[in-house]
């Protein structure tokens, strides 16, 4: 059963085109990666996804209800979740109370203001736990500006899946990490996203092969294929626009 | 447990003690004042600093609660409701409760430039509606009431000032409890998680433009109790309670105190208080100097009083906080006397008098020995400090130091 | 009837070019600097008693040449030194400063002049009838606010898009980065850019000083009428705020001149209401007694309906 289903989707920015005729079916469980060359539009596609454009044309439809031209708020409350290519945390607020933030809607509590948070216990318990899987429970009470980076993206990624979303997209979780730091994270995602249906953009190739089951490929706008990583790895135009030198050196 | 009841404790027996301290009238009557502007202030933080809605118009919550209060008062002494009087603070903030969910339905859609305008004219509009609206709004000569009717309270009438300031007193402390609880509701913290990221805490599930919504209506419900503590405290209302000065000079309270510190407004609320009411005693420029410490406060101290108290906070931790004394001294000694010289000279310019009286001295206006020396002083001090930031700075540095075994 | 409506007409030109002239300032600031500067209005007063003063000495015309160029100074540095230092601390800051700013020139004002009214006087030269219509004069005087006005427009309109300077800072409004890259010091664009707004301002001061009196009181009265402008026709667009301010001016003086009302209305209607009715206020209501709110009325109707304003570019 497909849980994301995009028909056609377009977006044009007055008479720039960015996404042209885009029709993609994502699997319940499936790891999914999206790769294609800079400005090829997957963060424009991702938007259009989350909530943050409405398409030109087209739909979209997750677990069968429409979210196209939907408000983010609505779309997050479904059970997509996301994180963004730049870390897009809430600065101001220590790395406990982001987490914590992010589990407030999905825990029932609405726009209360009766509830008095440091008395929720099994709410303060759910976050402390998330914290312990992303490995930031020694920083719980620093201001999240002070993280390192790749403690910044766990963070980020915290945030994300805190709300329990069946559907998790990452935009380029690992960009500007070194190498260990990276194979952390990745061990991370995987450990985080069990279960779950995840739709990552990644630049990565030792990455997107390894985690993805699927692979769909984005140029100028257009899906050029989306198929087994061994297929897409085999695949001339693949080849031909965008993974050239890793056919090579196979 | 104590620990964290201390400050609440402190708070309400220093509220309660003071007017046994300073008992002329004068003081019962700056006290209340500041009762006022405490409760007035903090509530427009929820807008401004907790929220990040930067808001011209707030003085219309405050205005309306203040109206229907004097009204509430007037129904009390013509016997048309009968109820205590101590109730009257209530009443005002009913009404700015409502006034702030009518406007804040349309008003609360973005943050940023496009609300403040919105509140700018939706203030303007009312101020200026109020003079057509008579009836409701008592025209030029305003609404006026008699807080001494309706049931005793335990015997009380409230003829005395100061038995207004402890039903203030009380008023003042079930406000600023129920405005901090807020900040520790999901109402409250997702109100500062939009302020500073609203895109993301759409992303988990918020909607930004309901957030504010609510944050709005808190604001205008205390910001309606603070019309009607004004209301018991001075039994008259007029159009420039709602106005546009109204409005900025509480914007002026918070962002002094500091905007980003819950206690920031209680501040700011105390040092404007104080300017309006001792200051204006002494001098006619008490505005002007108002005007220039507000600018200079923006300029140098964007995180207001309690920002720049807080910033010691890490000095202290360290147990380093005596090592900056004697530093400060040295900075601020010639930074004091050249701010006192200054102000003697600008009194000097503006005075009528040949002898003008200036923090006890007899200064000659007509002599220019008088004008040279003040220039002198002035500008030798200006110099001096100038010269002593440096080591107030490596003094700084210093007791900021991370000790070994702090985080990396 | 039709006196009436040409005069109308003629005034509602004078006050909605005079506008123009503050709110193009205005716009021209914040579409550089994305910050809406409350104290421009307070240029605007600096300008009118800078001229009093020098042309109490040296008479009208060297201060009508003189002011502006202060005014347009002191707007610099205040760039120089205030805004930009304050632009690190984020927008709120921003905004909260030229606030307090506009606050603190009120009271040096009343500090240097005092808080009475200021004498400035028309010049003789321009004190006679340029026309009478229907027995009523229309002043050379206001004939020359006009001419200013239209001359100062043209001038900025060549300048803006015709002269080298001008396309130099339409592309620094978009894009400073990049305008910086290829070597112009756009610092130093955006003082300009502020001190010449601001002298706008002063110079809208200096003509409309003599007719609409000179006190401490003249900013905020013409103040949030300019926001309310700046907003209706679009942040950040000129033309806009230029059909905003004719629009608002007109609109204003055919509401004083008038004299129609609720009670009009409602006998139209056959309805009529006693005097002791709770919104008695509301029924006996004319048009000239809500003509100062009307433009907050379109202000806020405008937010809620079209925030981006008639001709609006820039979102935030």
């Amino acid at each position: 059963m497909a849980i994301l289903s995009l028909h056609d989707v377009t977006k044009s920015f007055g008479e720039t085109s960015i996404i042209r005729g885009v029709s993609l079916d994502i699997q319940v469980g499936e790891k999914h990666a999206i790769i294609g060359p800079n400005g090829a539009g997957k963060s424009t596609l991702f938007h259009l996804i989350s909530g943050r454009y409405n398409v030109s044309s087209g739909t979209i439809f997750f677990k069968g209800e429409t979210i196209h031209n939907k408000a983010p708020y609505q779309i997050a409350r479904l059970g997509l979740a996301r994180s963004f290519q730049v870390t897009n945390i809430f600065p101001r607020m220590n790395v406990f109370e982001n987490i914590r933030c992010a589990l407030l809607w999905s825990n029932g509590y609405r726009y209360s203001f009766w509830h008095l948070l440091g008395r929720e216990a099994k709410l303060n318990d759910k976050a402390r736990a998330i914290l312990d899987e992303i490995g930031l429970s020694d920083k719980a009470h620093f201001p999240a500006t002070e993280l390192a980076y790749a403690q910044q993206r766990a963070l980020e990624l915290g945030i994300a899946i805190a709300g329990g979303a069946e559907m998790i997209l990452l935009d380029e979780p690992v960009a500007g990490m070194s190498h260990s730091e990276a194979e952390n994270a990745v061990e991370l995602i995987r450990r985080v996203t069990e279960g779950k249906t995840l739709v990552m953009v990644e630049h990565d190739m030792n990455i997107v092969f390894d985690v993805a089951d699927r692979i769909s490929v984005l140029v100028y706008g257009e899906l050029i294929a989306s198929d087994t990583p061994e297929n897409i790895r085999n695949n001339p135009r693949v080849q031909e626009a965008y993974l050239g030198e890793v056919a090579t050196d196979a | 447990m104590l620990k964290k009841l201390a400050p609440w404790i402190g708070f309400l027996a220093t509220m309660i003690i003071l007017p046994q301290l300073f008992s002329s009238i004068l003081a019962i009557s700056i006290l209340n004042q500041m009762a006022i502007a405490i409760v007035f202030a903090l509530a427009y933080n929820m807008l401004l600093g907790q929220g990040g809605m930067l808001s011209f118009g707030h003085a219309v919550y405050f205005g309306l609660g203040g109206f229907m209060a004097v009204h509430a008062l007037v129904m009390i002494e013509f016997e048309t409701v009968y109820f205590s009087v101590v109730l009257i603070p209530l009443i005002g903030g009913l009404f700015g409760l409502l006034a702030a969910i009518f406007i804040g339905s349309f008003s609360t859609r973005k943050a940023g430039t496009v609300f403040a305008m919105i509140s700018l004219g939706i203030g303007e509009l009312i101020a200026a509606s109020s003079l057509i609206f008579a009836d409701f709004f008592g025209g030029e000569a305003g609404v006026s009431g008699d807080r001494t009717f309706g049931p005793l309270f335990f015997g009380v009438d409230f003829a005395q000032d100061v038995e207004v300031y402890y039903l203030a007193t009380f008023w003042v402390f079930v406000a600023t409890v129920f405005m901090y609880l807020f900040t520790q509701t999901p109402a409250g913290r997702m109100a500062n998680a939009v302020r500073d990221n609203p895109e993301r805490a759409e992303f988990i599930g918020y909607s930004a433009r309901k957030v504010r919504f609510i944050s709005f209506c808190a604001s205008g419900l205390f910001a309606g109790v603070a019309g009607g503590l004004f209301a018991m405290n001075y039994e008259f209302l007029t159009e420039e309670n709602l106005n546009a000065a109204t409005s900025g000079r509480v914007l002026l309270m918070a962002y002094i105190g500091g905007l980003g510190y819950f206690i920031g407004p209680i501040i700011g609320a105390v040092i404007l208080t104080l300017m309006n009411s001792l200051l204006s005693n002494y001098t006619e420029l008490w505005m002007l100097y108002l005007g220039v410490m507000f600018v200079l406060t923006v300029m140098f101290l964007p995180r207001g009083f309690a920002g720049f108290i807080m910033m010691h906070q890490m000095a202290w931790h360290h147990g380093k906080l005596k090592n900056l004394a004697v530093p400060y001294l040295i900075t601020g000694l010639p930074a004091l006397i050249c701010l006192l010289s200054a102000v003697a000279l600008i009194e000097m310019t503006h005075t009528q008098d040949e002898m003008l009286q200036y923090l006890g001295m007899s200064l000659n206006t007509a002599s220019a020995f008088t004008w040279i020396m003040a220039v002198a002083i002035t500008a030798g001090t200006a110099y001096g400090t100038r010269r002593s930031l440096g080591q107030l700075r490596i003094a700084w540095e210093n007791a900021n130091e991370p000790l070994t075994g702090d985080r990396e | 009837m039709l006196e009436v409506f040409i005069f109308a007409t003629l005034n509602g030109l004078v006050t909605g070019l005079l506008l123009f002239m503050l709110a193009s300032g205005l716009t021209l600031i914040f579409s550089m600097m994305g910050v809406l500067n409350f104290a421009h209005a307070s240029f605007y007063m600096l300008g009118a008693y800078f001229a009093y003063s020098i042309s109490s000495y040296l008479g009208f015309w060297t201060g009508l040449l003189v002011a502006p160029i202060v005014v347009g100074a002191c707007g610099a540095l205040v760039e120089r030194y205030g805004l930009r230092h304050v632009h690190k601390h984020g927008h709120v800051a921003e905004l909260v400063f030229t606030f307090g700013l506009a606050f603190l020139i009120e009271e040096i004002i009343q500090f240097l002049w005092g808080r009475d009214t200021k004498n400035y006087q028309q010049p003789d030269i321009l004190d006679f009838p340029l026309f009478t219509l229907f027995g009523q004069e229309f002043s050379a005087y206001r004939g020359f606010m006009i001419f200013i006005s239209v001359a100062i427009f043209i001038g900025l309109y060549y300048t803006l898009t015709r002269s080298r300077i001008g396309i130099i800072i339409q592309a620094a409004i978009t894009h400073p980065h990049t305008v910086a890259n290829l070597g112009h010091n756009v610092p130093m664009i955006f003082m300009g850019v502020f001190g010449v707004g601001s002298a706008l301002a002063g110079l809208a001061g200096v003509i409309a000083g003599p007719v609409l009196t000179t006190f401490p009181g003249m900013a905020v009265v013409l103040g949030s009428i300019v926001f309310v402008i700046v907003v209706i026709g679009g942040l950040g667009s000129l033309a806009g705020a230029f059909v905003a301010s004719l629009l608002i001016g007109l609109l204003q003086s055919y509401a004083i001149a008038s004299d129609v009302g609720m009670p009009d209305l409602l006998d139209l209607l056959g309805v009529s209401f006693e005097r002791s009715h709770p919104l008695n206020d509301l029924w006996t209501m004319t048009l000239p007694q809500i003509a100062p709110i009307l433009p907050f009325l379109l202000l806020v109707l405008m937010l809620i309906f079209r925030p981006t304003g008639l001709l609006g570019k820039r979102e935030e």
